[in-house]
């Protein structure tokens, strides 16, 4: 048997979405005197899904592990509340580990997020993870 | 007593029991799941006095969008099966959970084989539906804990309702969560909420759905369980209740022994009370050959033609030691510690020829040389005084993951000879070692693949203890065998220590004084050469 080889990446697309009740008490939680009106679903294409395993793929942008992370149609997405995050990572590249050692490089960055809409004009999450447009890919 | 004699005493744990039960589901309808999730269409159509409601999983947990589940985060749903002894109990009680696979398979009912044997023993058993967390996700297993700590309260429900058939029949001081994979790493994480009144910004206590629990976990044990894709703002979890640990040589999806870690961290000596302990157990089972699929009955078999044992075999294990464990913590029949202790009390019950290694650690212990002090050379380990003296082996403190993947935060011992008659030898003042109080002389110990140790044979050496001018010599072999680690699906081969536990009467038959301890020495004279790794020489019961 073969060792699994970690996801390959096909794009990335950053959208602003409204926030959850659920991101807004997290938000919350964290003492943000202005919370922001939008969150950013960060959309990871994959160019295919590996099998499901209860060992895991950790998503990392540069060193910075990505908590948590979820499937959908085509890849995976996780959802950034703080935009910061862009600010510090913009550019850096998206990595796998199984162990917290080893990582492989994905060949792809992160982009920032598109200049946000009005916040009432803002998409569900739901609705954001049910487009299937493919996004930009950035070296 | 024997090994033999111990086993003549007990009962197969594996085998199946008088107690009378039913088998029924329980869950939280009507739910509209579509054609592609119809395996969980039976949850539909629970016992009536069993429906249950759902819950807000939202703020430890998505669902992942590629499976169309007719709830969202915010409204999952109590599923499960449950097997209840007839009569009026009260009954302990165990819940399993799955881990993580294709979600369009329901894995919930994989644990049946289990729930039932346990239940005709007089435990109500249940094993429960997180099929909704599964897919390609990361980081949801404190949302998997809380979804188990969530079917405990539905049976807390359930017992205090007056009209219900479960009133006043659920123990609810003897609980054991049982989970595997995923769901072994999530058990840790509960038996750690179990006592939080929050998490973040989730406040535990029912006023907002979740919580409370405070539940009388007397273990959490984990199957192939994987470590630390969840870590609680304060850091990776210490599982705070007696644990229990059993993987497979052969896993190929969980292939790094993840659990280790969380063993390790379990229980482990606090070095500024090293003699304070937590009154905690805690106890390992490595199996050779054993997969990581074949523990749940309803999923494939992830490994190659021929590598794996076979699933029979797999189950029978499972059967025979989680049945132990459930005797021990569920049932108070403390006699079955003795699997615990050391896995050859089952080997008549286990498949023949069935390999295994196995670690214990009892709560009350007094070590002599645990080796976390640091990365020095190795010491004899306070409170016990005395001095270390290495003649002709190499023996380095290190820092090594045993088991491939993470870093660990354990230090080993290793021990390297190439001529026989090389020794470690452990000086102790004896007023500073009280050994006449404890029952049994312990050390784990494992050998490495590395070329010094021959392929497929059993590493040995001998024990020598001193009082006095008496000294007695134990071969390791005697006490156990040290087994040349299995060759894994991928990766390096793990090192497993095997616990040694030399019994203190042992000593006194052969006139040593334990109340006048001067000297352990490991003598290596029965191989020409070899690497070990050691830890854990201690005094315990």
């Amino acid at each position: 048997m073969q060792l699994p080889e970690p996801p390959k990446i096909a794009a990335v697309e950053v959208v602003a979405a409204q926030p959850t009740e659920t991101d807004r008490a997290a938000i919350a939680h964290r003492g943000v005197k202005e919370p922001p009106e939008a969150v950013h679903v960060v959309k990871v294409r994959l160019k295919a899904k590996p099998p499901v395993m209860s060992m895991a793929w950790a998503l990392y942008v540069d060193d910075e592990l990505v908590p948590q992370y979820w499937e959908y149609t085509d890849g995976i997405y996780f959802t950034v509340l703080d935009p910061q995050f862009f600010t510090k990572h913009k550019g850096k590249q998206l990595r796998f580990s199984q162990n917290g050692t080893d990582f492989f490089d994905t060949g792809v960055t992160l982009t920032a997020p598109a200049t946000s809409a009005a916040a009432a004009k803002l998409p569900l999450q739901s609705d954001v993870l049910k487009r299937r447009r493919p996004g930009r890919r950035t070296k | 007593m024997s090994v033999a004699e111990e086993t003549a005493e007990l009962g197969n744990p594996g085998l199946a029991g008088n107690e009378q039960f039913d088998t029924l589901i329980y869950g939280s309808p009507p739910l509209a799941y579509p054609a592609a999730l119809s395996q969980y269409v039976i949850y539909n159509t629970p016992d009536p006095a069993y429906v249950t409601g759902r819950i807000n999983v939202s703020a430890f947990a998505n669902l992942g969008s590629a499976t169309p589940w007719p709830f969202t985060n915010t409204n999952v749903p109590l599923n499960g099966h449950v097997s209840i002894p007839r009569g009026r109990g009260p009954f302990p009680l165990a819940v399993f959970a799955h881990g993580n696979h294709s979600p369009f398979e329901n894995s919930t009912p994989g644990y049946l084989y289990l729930c039932q044997l346990l239940a005709s023993h007089g435990i109500i058993a249940a094993t429960i539906d997180v099929n909704f967390l599964n897919g390609f996700n990361f980081g949801e297993n404190a949302g998997r804990a809380i979804v188990h700590l969530e079917h405990l309260k539905q049976f807390r429900t359930w017992n205090n309702t007056a009209a219900h058939p479960l009133h006043g029949k659920v123990d609810l001081n003897r609980i054991l969560i049982v989970g595997h994979s995923r769901g072994g790493e999530a058990v840790g994480h509960a038996s750690f909420f179990n006592r939080l009144a929050a998490i973040g910004p989730v406040v535990l206590d029912g006023s907002a759905g979740l919580g409370p629990y405070r539940f009388g976990l007397t273990a959490a044990a984990a199957i192939a369980p994987t470590d630390r894709q969840f870590t609680p703002a304060t850091g990776p979890t210490v599982v705070p209740d007696s644990y229990y640990i059993i993987h497979g040589s052969q896993d190929a999806d969980v292939f790094t022994f993840e659990g280790y870690h969380t063993y390790e961290r379990a229980h482990a000596v606090d070095l500024t009370n090293p003699t304070v302990s937590d009154g905690k157990f805690k106890a390992m089972l490595w199996v050779h050959k054993a997969n990581h699929n074949q523990f749940n009955s309803i999923w494939a078999s992830e490994s190659a033609p021929g590598a794996a044992m076979p699933r029979p075999s797999q189950e029978q294990i499972a059967r025979v030691h989680l049945g132990a464990l459930a005797q021990v913590v569920l049932l108070d029949r403390r006699e079955y510690f003795a699997v615990l202790r050391d896995h050859a009390v089952a080997t008549a019950w286990d498949p023949v020829g069935t390999e295994i290694v196995s670690q214990y650690q009892n709560p009350e212990r007094i070590f002599v040389q645990h080796n976390q002090e640091g990365l020095a050379a190795p010491v004899v380990s306070l409170p016990v005084q005395g001095s270390v003296a290495v003649d002709g082996l190499v023996a380095v403190r290190q820092l090594t993951a045993l088991v491939g993947g993470a870093a660990t935060t354990t230090i080993t011992l290793r021990l390297a000879w190439n001529a026989t008659g090389t020794r470690l030898l452990l000086l102790v003042d004896p007023a500073t070692l009280p050994a006449e109080r404890y029952k049994v002389m312990a050390l784990r110990v494992g050998q490495s693949n590395e070329a010094t140790n021959t392929a497929n044979r059993d590493q040995d050496f001998t024990l020598e203890v001193s009082s006095g001018s008496r000294t007695s010599a134990f071969p390791a072999s005697s006490l156990h065998r040290l087994l040349f680690p299995d060759p894994p699906p991928f990766g390096p081969a793990k090192i497993v220590m095997q616990t040694l536990r030399l019994p203190v009467a042992r000593l006194v038959e052969c006139r040593v004084d334990p109340s006048d301890l001067r000297s352990i020495a490991l003598v290596f004279d029965r191989r020409q050469t070899g690497v070990i790794y050691i830890g854990d020489l201690q005094f315990t019961n």
